[in-house]
């Protein structure tokens, strides 16, 4: 049955079968190196989630332009402190339907109306999925239409936690209106989807040595005729056996599958590991030039993440409610958002430490990602002043990094991803609701 | 006569029938009632001389057939006296007269006993048993079991406690509050999921509170799948609901088979997926359902079986009562062999290894997950460590059929505990071992001797069941229960009480009857304006009925499929096959009248043997001829394609096909084909009944030539049933057929009698299936050959 094969397809490390490899390597981002984009330049965009809000006091640096001193919540994103943009004064203006974190998560990507439904939040009236395509999609969209710009995947949506429910909370990227793309948080199924059906290989080695000896032994016992389909079926083993010692040696790829163990299992305390493999393989992924959009969904909106590696017994959510004067669960949302900024920062890393193949520099260069909340704080449920941050990609955004930018108080986000599609070359005139458009992307350069 | 190639279906693809090869299909046949070869000296028989002189250029030293020549193995069943009229008639080819007479009689009769007869076939090669592998059927049905081994799953045969356990709630939250005392609650049985709410709330007592804002409904209950294949499964709804088949889980952060609990709109919309169920199981089925704040209120459960349409999922698939979860395998496997005429595992591939090995790193993987439901391990429970053991010990038993001998012990089980000691990890280990062990692989290697009680219950299982030995039967064999045939007759009996037991017949009906080849029948719109889909799929439930009643009835009377003048119709089949009066679902109507004839005037197969436009008396008539009379036809010479525009309009179809088949080469075959098929020429290509075809009145007349030579004045499908179901040779086709498709073995290596004894036994019990069944079953724990040393 489906339902748990869904959770664990974690079949591991046979890598690609001998029939499949010439299928697979005739694909985009299946490419070996000399197959290498030759000119290099190549514009990705990693778009990062986390729920419920931030503690805006230790979040928001202090001072302004290129002179500003990083907080404690930003503070394990010192070393890119050249590289980032911390942006003040974005809202999710959008309206209509839904309670603030059903809009909050819904409405962040695609900048649109939810459809009127009947999923009821904490407040407001009942809504149903966003009505318009989000910007990850539309960049994907943008990208597959173009052979320059084609991947094999055109887009992947990693997901850390997130339930296996379908609603406005769990749901930020849309590949239109009514069609939430719903994120892959098992590293296991990450794996199959990217690199193929996986098997153990110490387990294929056990089984071939196995079925071998136990062939030998009863076609010992038969006549020379009975024994037929035996001895074929020997000799199919020892192709296999063949083939798992060959195997890697024909690892084609540029940059070979991460060593990660895809049986993990999904559940809250293995938060950490599993949050790290995706960043692997998403990384992976995008160096082996399988897609050049990406999401990281970290648990959903109104999310209860128990962050016990933390220390932390509480739910997120329960904690982003307690009033401002209440110490103890600010220092633990502190925490929990110093914690997504250390996996940003693994992330961001990564991508810096990984040479851009074919070109002089590291991913990074080419990599715009952003980091972004459903909400500005949790406590109020606004969707005012939410956290955006922007990190890398200069060489192929041409945005001004190094900086605190202040925009103009209740500045629609929307003008963000009409800044960030343009800069990708997509001359679209305005994203989500038009009127949030009129004045224009926001000037990042 | 046309002998172009043209787009329309030439004659030699007209054979409904995949023709297996002749040799092949021949040395698997026996005739019934044959004299003893031992009492004929063949060395100075006369016909000996006649066949050297005559006959042996082409046919070869024993009917093998010459290179270079286009002359068919001499091998097969037809009677000594239709072999020698035949030899007088036809041979040798182009000197008819040169063997006439007491000639013919004479090299007939040398022929028959030298090579010809099955019984003289196997004295020339042994006939034995294959070792075989487990089919796909076998593999999946036995995975599943094995699994469900360790929960003592059952399978009921058929539903009781039709439709599904509901809970209708007041609160669109599902929720239940104290202080409404019951009033917001309100339990029930509904039959199936369909209910259009418009803008009132569900249909409760008075003294319920519910209002049409909001509301919700849960459903719990087993979908019997009857047969193994991929299923569609839609949820049609307004508003938010899901749907999970296999599981009860009710955790909405869990996956779900169907998750559409977001409803945009208030619109109607359609969420499907497909997933693949093994048939005579049935499945957990729960059901979530919520209108919130919404105009309308809509919701129904729909599905599209294996080749059937989309329609309300009906009660008499469900029930309340609960089931365990099945265990169901999702590895695609590569076709069996059918060149035999049933699925046989007689092949092995690259494909079929990579699909075995899959299938154990899944169920390695289902196991280690669900190993605390498997071996029954509670929450913190002292014995676990020993459960584990325990289940780790029994796999490779239950997978093997049988209990280990110490050094499998060593092999598959306390080796791995060695190494990896009482973990996760070593359940993985002896599970994928075990699955893609040889002794799992290939049932017939697992034993010592096909003559020990596990053998039997392993050969059991195979034949009414396709899977492993279950509780009981291993119990049996461990306890010295199947040791004569009696024990086993008695125990198979049993065994038919199963679900599976019904799928596999269930399939035997498909292959009998071809059934599937009616998949995507399509008709002139024109000339049948009342045919559709959804009337061919009333159609197959119509038949599935019929033989599903016939079958597991007290009588199981094989003569009832060809004779019986009753149909199951609802109002739609009602209105087209002369019912018009009748209304509602399927009820049991007889058709006087129109000399409806058990399973040969079923419309299903009718309407499946014609063309698009006209009836096929030749499709109709190779049926017939293969299937129900039970018999041979060789490839058609010559391929010549019908094309009904060649002929002059006024011909009525009788007429044309007359003429087509005119030739000599033809009639060889066609006089069988043609009055069988002619005498079905009253029911139209949607098998309604007519009396008339291109303004003629229809003739429905024959002459049959027999297998044996008869001649035979046939007049209608009642004279053809009525001859079918009397005649031996129909007889021994069924229990041929029945007894491949248990046990997927030729006869003959079951004993030189077995075909006859079964035939025997069969009109002993007036014509029983079931019991038929049951001796089959019997006759499946008396393979003659063991594997040898």
């Amino acid at each position: 049955m489906n339902t748990h094969h869904d959770r664990r397809q974690f079949l591991k490390s046979l890598g690609i079968s001998a029939g499949a490899a010439p299928f697979l390597s005739g694909l985009p981002g299946f490419g070996s190196l000399h197959a290498a984009d030759q000119s290099g330049k190549k514009q990705r965009v990693i778009i990062m989630f986390s729920p419920n809000g931030t503690v805006p006091e230790e979040f928001w640096p202090e001072g302004d332009g290129k002179d500003f001193k990083l907080k404690r919540i930003l503070k394990p994103l010192e070393p890119f402190r050249n590289r980032m943009t911390v942006i003040n004064g974005l809202s999710n203006k959008i309206g209509g339907d839904g309670d603030r974190h059903m809009r909050g998560m819904s409405c962040l990507l695609t900048g649109t109306e939810l459809m009127p439904g009947n999923i009821q939040g904490g407040s407001d009236t009942p809504a149903g999925w966003a009505s318009g395509i989000s910007i990850d999609q539309e960049l994907k969209r943008f990208f597959q239409s173009n052979e320059a710009t084609r991947t094999r995947f055109g887009s992947l949506e990693f997901g850390v936690a997130v339930p296996h429910r379908a609603d406005p909370w769990t749901r930020m990227s849309y590949a239109g209106g009514n069609q939430p793309v719903a994120p892959i948080d098992d590293p296991g199924m990450m794996i199959e989807k990217l690199y193929g059906k996986q098997k153990d290989k110490a387990s294929l080695n056990g089984i071939v040595a196995g079925v071998s000896e136990d062939l030998k032994k009863i076609s010992s016992k038969l006549g020379s005729e009975d024994r037929k389909l035996l001895t074929e079926h020997l000799t199919l083993i020892r192709e296999m056996e063949q083939e798992i010692s060959h195997q890697d040696d024909n690892n084609t790829l540029v940059h070979p599958m991460p060593e990660i163990d895809p049986k993990i299992e999904l559940v809250n305390d293995n938060t950490p590991r599993i949050s790290r493999m995706q960043i692997d393989l998403l990384v992976n992924a995008m160096a082996n030039d399988m897609t050049r959009v990406a999401t990281l969904q970290y648990m959903r909106s109104v999310g209860q993440a128990r962050m016990q590696w933390l220390g932390i017994e509480e739910g997120h959510h329960g904690l982003s409610h307690e009033p401002d004067n209440n110490d103890d669960a600010k220092e633990k949302l502190t925490k929990i958002n110093e914690w997504f900024a250390g996996e940003l920062a693994y992330l961001i890393q990564k991508l810096s430490d990984t040479p851009e193949p074919g070109a002089d520099g590291s991913m990074l260069d080419n990599t715009l990602v952003v980091w972004l909340n459903e909400l500005g704080k949790g406590n109020t449920h606004t969707l005012d002043n939410i956290p955006f941050v922007l990190f890398g990609g200069e060489k192929t955004t041409g945005f001004q990094m190094g900086r605190r930018l202040n925009v103009e108080k209740s500045t629609p986000h929307n003008r963000l991803w009409l800044a960030i599609a343009q800069a990708m070359g997509h001359q679209i005139d305005s994203f989500g609701t038009e009127i949030f458009c009129n004045d224009g992307p926001l000037k990042l350069a | 006569m046309t002998f172009v190639a043209t787009n329309r279906i030439p004659f030699a693809m007209l054979s409904p029938f995949r023709l297996p090869r002749v040799s092949l299909l021949a040395l698997l046949i026996l005739v019934f009632g044959v004299a003893s070869a031992s009492a004929i000296d063949l060395e100075n028989h006369p016909g000996k001389a006649i066949y050297q002189n005559l006959c042996l250029e082409c046919h070869g030293e024993t009917g093998e057939g010459a290179e270079d020549v286009d002359a068919d193995p001499l091998m097969g069943d037809r009677s000594l006296d239709s072999l020698a009229g035949r030899i007088e008639r036809t041979m040798p080819e182009d000197n008819e007269d040169d063997c006439v007479g007491s000639d013919a009689k004479a090299v007939a009769e040398y022929i028959y006993h030298a090579f010809y007869s099955p019984a003289a076939q196997a004295k020339l090669n042994e006939v034995k048993a294959d070792v075989t592998r487990l089919t796909r059927s076998q593999y999946l049905n036995s995975l599943s079991d094995i699994m469900g081994y360790f929960r003592n799953t059952y399978h009921p045969p058929e539903i009781e406690k039709f439709g599904l356990d509901a809970t209708y709630y007041a609160s669109g939250r599902l929720k239940v509050e104290k202080e409404n005392e019951g009033k917001d609650l309100f339990k029930k049985v509904d039959k199936q999921i369909r209910f259009d709410f418009g803008n009132e709330p569900p249909e409760v007592p008075e003294d319920k509170k519910f209002v049409p804002e909001e509301f919700a409904m849960q459903w719990t209950g087993s979908i019997m799948i009857e047969e193994t294949g991929t299923y569609e499964f839609v949820i049609r709804t307004r508003n938010g609901a899901f749907l999970n088949i296999n599981t009860y889980d009710t955790n909405s952060n869990n996956p779900k088979t169907i998750d559409t609990w977001v409803a945009p709109n208030n619109e109607i919309r359609d969420e499907k997926v497909k997933i693949f169920l093994l048939g005579g199981r049935t499945y957990p089925l729960l059901m979530r359902y919520f209108k919130y704040k919404a105009d309308k209120g809509y919701v129904e459960l729909l599905w599209k079986k294996p080749g059937g349409i989309l329609k309300t999922v009906p009660a008499n698939v469900l029930t309340t009562v609960r089931s365990h979860q099945i265990y169901t395998p999702t590895t695609q496997f590569p076709p069996d062999d059918r060149s035999y005429g049933y699925e046989r595992g007689s092949s092995v591939s690259r494909q079929w290894l990579d699909a075995v090995t899959d299938g154990a790193f899944e169920a390695a993987d289902y196991a280690v997950e669900n190993i605390e439901w498997l071996a029954d391990i509670k929450r913190d429970d002292k014995e676990r460590e020993k459960k584990m053991r325990d289940f780790g010990t029994q796999f490779p038993e239950v997978a093997f059929r049988r209990p280990l001998k110490p050094e499998e012990k060593t092999l598959f089980v306390d080796r791995i505990f060695e190494t990896h000691g009482v973990t996760d990890e070593a359940m993985r280990q002896i599970v994928l071992l075990s699955l893609t062990s040889p002794r799992f692989l290939y049932p017939d290697t697992a034993f010592d001797s096909p003559e020990g009680p596990w053998a039997r219950a392993s050969a059991m299982a195979l034949a009414l069941w396709d899977s492993i030995p279950n509780r009981d039967l291993r119990k049996r064999a461990e306890n010295g229960q199947l040791n004569n045939p009696k024990q086993v007759e008695d125990r198979a009996w049993g065994m038919l009480h199963d679900g599976r037991a019904r799928n596999k017949m269930r399939e035997f009906f498909n292959h009998w009857l071809e059934l599937d080849k009616a998949y995507d029948v399509s008709k002139d719109s024109k000339l049948f304006p009342d045919f559709s889909p959804e009337v061919m799929a009333d159609l197959r439930t119509s038949l599935e009925l019929f033989l599903d009643e016939i079958m597991w009835s007290e009588e199981s009377d094989y003569r009832q499929l060809l004779l019986s003048n009753e149909m199951f119709l609802n109002e739609r089949l009602g209105k087209i096959y002369g019912k018009p009066d009748l209304k509602g679902s399927f009820q049991k109507a007889s058709l006087q009248g129109q000399a409806r004839t058990g399973v040969i005037t079923h419309p299903y197969l009718l309407t499946a043997f014609a063309y698009h436009d006209s009836t096929s008396p030749i499709h109709r008539g190779v049926f017939l001829t293969r299937n129900i009379a039970g018999m041979t036809l060789k490839p058609p010479p010559e391929a010549i394609e019908f094309k009904t525009d060649d002929f002059p309009p006024h011909l009525s179809m009788r007429e044309k096909v007359t003429e087509l088949t005119r030739a000599k080469a033809c009639m060889a075959c066609h006089s069988m084909i043609n009055p069988l098929g002619f005498s079905l020429e009253h029911y139209d290509a949607i098998g309604r009944w007519r009396a008339k075809d291109r303004n003629k009145p229809i003739n429905d007349d024959g002459v049959l030539e027999t297998d044996s030579g008869e001649r035979i004045q046939i007049k209608g499908p009642r004279e053809v049933a009525e001859f079918a179901a009397n005649s031996d040779s129909s007889h021994r086709a069924f229990v041929r057929q029945l007894f491949h498709h248990s046990v997927k073995q030729p006869a003959l290596a079951y004993g030189p009698n077995t075909m006859d004894d079964l035939q025997t036994h069969f009109k002993n019990t007036s014509f029983n299936i079931r019991y038929l069944l049951v001796k089959i079953a019997v006759a499946a724990t008396r393979q003659t050959t063991p594997p040898k040393s």
